[in-house]
């Protein structure tokens, strides 16, 4: 890996663990997403309990320049409520599927967090002060007897312990029949769209009681449905652009200026399949489960199940790059179809805004996760575990033998656990800080310092 | 002086199910390619209808999965379209009974084409379809209608013969039967019935039997199917099933037969659990022991442990 010194790779250390630590994971604890804001200050967490935990880095301490700030819980909140469909009699998962953060425009943070159904705007806000000297009031909030009141003050502000406070600003409601897989937040910052299999929609931050619905594949005929959307994105730069990702590995990319419904896409990016990799799995394994457009919005990243994908916008009919995530799997899949494994959903990012570090980063199963270096080529497998969990000792990379003879410190295909699967990772954006998400725990690491 | 010979490897990772797709094309694997399309068919079947009711499945893996149930189906249509060649030919005339035994091989001969599973189209040169000329004294040959999923049409081979009356009558009969047909069940039933009409089998006959039940069945499956989607993707699929070549002629219907919605909350208690069992006796035709369709199947542990790691590929 190329490190902002320069031929140096990254190498990457524990620095911290999130999370219960005994075996037996709760439900409603198993982590569903992880979302740097854009300073990087703070990472939030939404789990399948319908919580979100946000962690905030400490200020650097100038005295201890080997390591960066650790990561300490911020606020703690309840974002979404199971719900019941009394029309369908089904109930409303709670979990969150997406976080995305707002830039900072002011002293307060906010967030939009979303369930299957419900899309909520939360404002995160700091309360250090609180105003003292009433004269009607007790300092306990009781009235005063007015006959009591024999001079007049003006109530000072004093300071108190800090207290973070979350409250629902907007609520996004009612927009959706199918279940919302993506939000993304436009670089106009007014606007934001929501995706579900079959439908987009654009909002307004500011309204909730209607939203414009730019792409619709719902068949008439529901006989006729074979393709669901499964992720969507804004571009990071052009406001009236965007794409979605198809169950049947193509992405769609649209202009907003083209007409109102973005039926008809004007870029289709699509691979030909590999005629000696067929097999019944093809098409499963080609839905994509994650889209990610670079920093600079030239290139856009895919993730499918077994591989990773750098397209150009300008070039339509074959990714830049592929990456195998763990193309030991591909002679496995008709079990990983039987305990629905193949339907995993990985996401996938690309590192921070260091100009000189082009690596994308991805999970899989075994806790493992994978990081590809796109200058050099060379790819890693890493471990998130609490056996590496000494800080500052550098992780060892892990190997998976797909057949043959099993070196030492290789592990065999067959023994891997498909229960353990990392699904969630994401890049600080601005320093090499990594957070990824195993079931229940959250793990930072950060690269070696000098 | 002895040749240099390769010592051959037991490729561990590659037994049973699991490996690289095996090409129809070599003998014995052809087996293994059925069996393992059988069973990913199953497994199929079984995701789509053991779902846990309390929340909305999926609508992704839902669809994919009907994608999946799809393409073997076609596939599977398309070699059912060889088959009424030597069927038809079972049938009791004496004469055709010499012929019966050519077109066995012929038969045979058709099998081992090259059929990649996504292979849609039809590659089958119309000239290997040999068959005998007594067959094509009643022929009506047809072209077939296209069929209303997303399959793209196939020719059928000209030895397809059609026993239109028999079969027309059948179909009359199937209809008295049934209640009048929703607007899904009606458009399921035309395409059922358009892709009977394509291939025809003496498994059709056999079938009328299975066929009310089986279409009460559908109607009661689409009841307990949790109302939200308006998917009837899967249950029109369900019928187009039931009206498909020999292949599914020993399926026991009572797998797919549920008890009628009598709650509105979710369905998985009017699921008739599959068992292993039951997806054995799916496989049942499959297997070295020969089996009568409808009769308990009965089998030791230690056998039924084989077949399904053989199944599991582990």
């Amino acid at each position: 890996f190329t490190g902002a010194g320069g031929g140096n790779d990254i190498q990457w250390c524990f620095s911290q663990v999130k999370g219960a630590v005994d075996d037996d994971v709760a439900e409603a604890d198993i982590i569903s997403t992880v979302e740097f804001n854009h300073s990087g200050e703070l990472l939030a967490t939404g789990d399948k309990g319908g919580r979100v935990v946000i962690f905030q880095q400490e200020q650097e301490n100038k005295t201890q320049s080997h390591s960066r700030g650790e990561y300490n819980v911020y606020s703690t909140f309840q974002s979404h409520e199971p719900e019941f469909d009394y029309l369908k009699s089904l109930e409303i998962e709670e979990k969150i599927n997406k976080i995305r953060w707002l830039p900072q425009k002011n002293a307060a943070q906010f967030l939009l967090s979303t369930n299957d159904k419900t899309i909520k705007l939360w404002k995160i806000s700091e309360r250090d002060k609180r105003p003292e000297g009433y004269n009607l009031k007790e300092e306990d909030g009781r009235y005063r007897d007015p006959t009591t009141v024999t001079t007049l003050r003006v109530p000072v502000f004093r300071p108190m312990d800090l207290m973070v406070e979350a409250s629902p600003r907007r609520i996004f409601a009612n927009a959706h029949t199918y279940h919302i897989n993506s939000i993304s937040i436009n670089s106009d910052y007014e606007t934001y769209l929501s995706a579900d299999d079959l439908r987009i929609n654009l909002w307004h931050l500011e309204i909730t009681d209607r939203s414009f619905n730019i792409v619709d594949i719902k068949p008439a005929n529901m006989e006729e449905l074979t393709e669901v959307i499964t992720a969507a994105e804004f571009h990071p730069n052009s406001c009236s652009t965007f794409v979605y990702s198809s169950s049947k590995g193509t992405i769609r990319l649209c202009d907003m200026r083209a007409s109102a419904l973005c039926d008809r896409h004007s870029k289709l990016f699509e691979e030909p399949e590999d005629p000696s990799n067929r097999s019944f799995f093809s098409e499963i394994i080609s839905s994509i489960s994650d889209v990610k457009f670079s920093h600079s919005g030239r290139y856009m990243m895919t993730r499918d199940y077994l591989s990773v994908k750098i397209w150009d916008l300008n070039m339509e009919n074959r990714p830049v790059e592929t990456y195998q995530v763990h193309e030991y799997l591909r002679s496995k899949l008709c079990s990983l179809y039987e305990n629905d494994c193949i339907f995993d959903k990985f996401e996938c990012c690309w590192n921070g805004l260091d100009r000189q570090v082009h690596i994308v980063m991805t999970g899989s199963y075994n806790n493992f996760f994978r990081m590809f270096d796109r200058n050099t080529k060379r790819d890693i497998t890493l471990e998130a575990s609490r056996e590496n969990n000494k800080p500052r000792t550098v992780l060892k990379p892990r190997k998976v033998c797909a057949s043959g003879k099993r070196k030492k410190d290789e592990i065999s295909v067959d023994s891997l656990d498909f229960n353990k699967k990392i699904l969630h990772t994401a890049w600080h954006p601005k320093e090499n800080i990594i957070a990824v998400a195993t079931t229940n725990n959250l793990y930072i690491f950060q690269d070696k310092m000098n | 002086m002895l040749g240099k010979g390769g010592k051959r490897k037991f490729d561990e990772h590659e037994d049973g199910l699991e490996g690289k797709v095996v090409s129809p094309t070599d003998g014995p694997s052809k087996v293994s390619y059925t069996l393992q399309r059988q069973t990913i068919f199953n497994i199929s079947l079984m995701k789509l209808y053991n779902h846990r009711p309390l929340t909305e499945p999926s609508l992704q893996k839902t669809v994919l999965i009907n994608n999946m149930l799809r393409r073997i189906q076609e596939e599977l249509k398309q070699e059912g379209s060889l088959r009424p060649m030597f069927v038809t030919a079972s049938q009791p005339a004496d004469p055709l009974s010499d012929n019966f035994r050519e077109a066995q091989p012929a038969f045979s001969h058709l099998a081992s084409q090259p059929l990649l599973p996504t292979d849609f189209v039809s590659t089958m040169p119309l000239e290997s379809c040999l068959t005998p000329a007594s067959l094509l004294e009643d022929d009506t040959f047809c072209t077939s209608p296209t069929v209303q999923h997303d399959g793209p049409t196939k020719p059928p081979p000209p030895a397809l013969q059609l026993v239109k009356d028999s079969f027309s009558s059948a179909l009359d009969e199937i209809e008295e039967l049934c209640p009048a047909p929703t607007s899904a069940e009606a458009v399921a039933a035309e395409t059922a019935a358009d892709d009977s009409k394509a291939h025809p089998s003496e498994s059709n006959i056999h079938k009328t039997e299975g066929l009310p039940e089986s279409r009460t069945a559908e109607s009661k499956l689409m009841d307990s199917l949790p109302g939200n989607f308006e998917i009837t993707a899967s249950t029109g699929f369900l019928t187009d099933l039931t009206l498909d070549d020999i292949l599914f002629a020993d399926i026991d219907t009572s797998m797919y037969d549920f008890d009628p919605c009598t709650s509105a909350t979710g369905a998985a208690s009017k699921m008739a659990p599959v068992s292993a069992d039951e997806l054995l006796k799916t496989l049942a035709p499959y297997s070295s022991q020969p089996v009568t369709p409808n009769q308990p199947f009965k089998m030791d542990l230690t056998e039924l442990d084989h077949i399904m790691e053989v199944l599991v590929g582990s």
